[in-house]
């Protein structure tokens, strides 16, 4: 008797502080069927794709833009871009994805740069020549990684497509899908590359979508030390430029008057020292050339 | 006295769950890294996979206090995904079962639906994207680069 009683100094006072009621025991079953319940139909309800979904699209993404562009093959310039996208990366309010960031260069005089969902990034040879030095290299990479934090390619899927194979993947209870599934899946899946690379290549992505990745790009480089204005120098670039010229960037990313007028109105304060400027500007140099 | 069993029992029951859902971690990266102090390049305690649970300790900023087996440690926040459970009522706590933890692991646009898709697509070079994956620059050089460039560590 004397171990019981003791057995039940220990528990009830354990049972108070968890704050638990007499009609909340009652409950507790129902809240634990509620638990399993929950579990299997949400399975079924909407959910948005996840981060290895988005890696998984945003592999087959760089493979198709892959089948259009070449890799531009420069090991020193190849190192250089991605350890400048990394700096930025740290500073991003998604620093890790499923599968990282990394970025390439493409072999294209075309002015272009593409975010594929998950975290490749590409950028053109011809990018690499327009912009002047590091802090503007820096610009353009954190206006991509921007992209890649707010799912802006992975958003391009239609909803309808997606709507679909969450059917098929509710409804299969195995972990591994049988042939019918599968090659229902793939076409979803397929589709779902058409919708992204439409987005990236052909359309472009909305003003808002834009306006919010130079925002968001202005102040991943102040985080970093890089130089904000940067961004609003190389748009004024790109506008002087897009009076010439046609295709690639020029065609995806229109209205640039309207960008940097954006990028005027939100540049964060603060002024990056010449003599760090002149430094990074250097190693610039050193790595393009 | 004959009651006895049934009352353990009943607390029990009762006090299991608040033991059995402790706030936990699943990694959702391909690969992390419990660090030893809550930032970027601080040393690496353990190196953990997809799908590891870990203990929620507390937050720090962006970073998570973890316990993982006996390693204690940090994670970034964007490495992982808090599992919640729902006990509404219970414990006057809300929580809800998170998307992707009902979206039963390994689900859905997987390697066997790129594989089906590979398979449809031959002429995709999935190598040369394997290979630009393969390109990383190690944590020395990236904290050099940021350094020698009057940069920020954050």
């Amino acid at each position: 008797m004397r171990k019981f009683t003791s057995t039940l100094l220990i528990l009830v006072p354990l049972l108070v502080m968890a704050g638990c009621t007499m009609p909340e025991i009652k409950g507790v079953t129902e809240h634990m069927d509620m638990i399993s319940t929950t579990v299997k139909a949400t399975s079924k309800a909407s959910r948005p794709i996840s981060d290895e979904e988005e890696y998984y699209v945003g592999r087959s993404v760089a493979a198709r833009i892959l089948d259009s562009y070449s890799i531009y093959k420069n090991r020193k310039l190849t190192r250089y871009v991605n350890a400048v996208g990394q700096t930025i990366v740290i500073h991003s309010d998604k620093p890790y994805t499923f599968g990282g960031y990394h970025f390439a260069v493409l072999d294209s005089r075309e002015i272009n740069a593409f975010a594929c969902p998950g975290g490749i990034i590409f950028i053109t040879k011809g990018m690499v020549d327009m912009v002047k030095n590091e802090d503007e290299l820096a610009a353009v990479l954190a206006h991509e990684i921007s992209h890649i934090n707010h799912r802006d390619g992975i958003g391009s899927i239609k909803q309808a497509r997606w709507t679909e194979a969450l059917v098929v993947i509710g409804t299969t209870a195995a972990k591994e899908y049988g042939d019918k599934d599968v090659a229902r899946l793939a076409g979803l899946f397929e589709g779902s590359i058409d919708d992204v690379v439409k987005t990236l290549v052909v359309n472009g992505y909305g003003r808002e979508q834009e306006f919010n990745a130079d925002r968001k790009a202005m102040t991943m480089l102040t985080k970093a030390g890089y130089d904000p204005e940067s961004l609003q120098v190389f748009v004024a670039r790109l506008i002087e430029k897009g009076r010439t010229s046609k295709g690639g960037m020029f065609k995806t990313h229109p209205g640039t008057q309207k960008r940097e007028e954006n990028i005027k109105a939100n540049i964060p304060k603060g002024k990056t020292a010449p003599d760090l400027l002149a430094k990074r500007s250097k190693r610039f140099m050193a790595a393009v050339n | 006295m004959k009651y006895r069993p049934i009352i353990i029992f009943a607390l029990l029951f009762i006090l299991t769950p608040t033991l059995a859902f402790a706030d936990q971690l699943k990694v959702v990266t391909k690969e992390n890294a419990i660090r030893k102090e809550c930032k970027f390049f601080s040393p690496v305690k353990a190196e953990v996979r997809y799908d590891d649970i870990m203990d929620l300790v507390s937050k720090e900023g962006d970073w998570y206090k973890v316990k993982f087996g006996d390693t204690g440690g940090c994670i970034h926040k964007s490495a992982v995904e808090v599992k919640k459970f729902k006990l509404s009522g219970l414990f006057g706590k809300k929580a809800e079962a998170s998307s992707d933890e009902v979206a039963l692991a390994g689900k859905g646009f997987n390697p066997q639906v790129e594989s089906a898709y590979r398979k449809k697509n031959p002429k995709l070079n999935f190598a040369l994207v394997d290979r630009i994956e393969g390109l990383n620059v190690p944590q020395e050089q990236l904290m050099e680069f940021i350094e020698k460039g009057g940069l920020n560590l954050p």
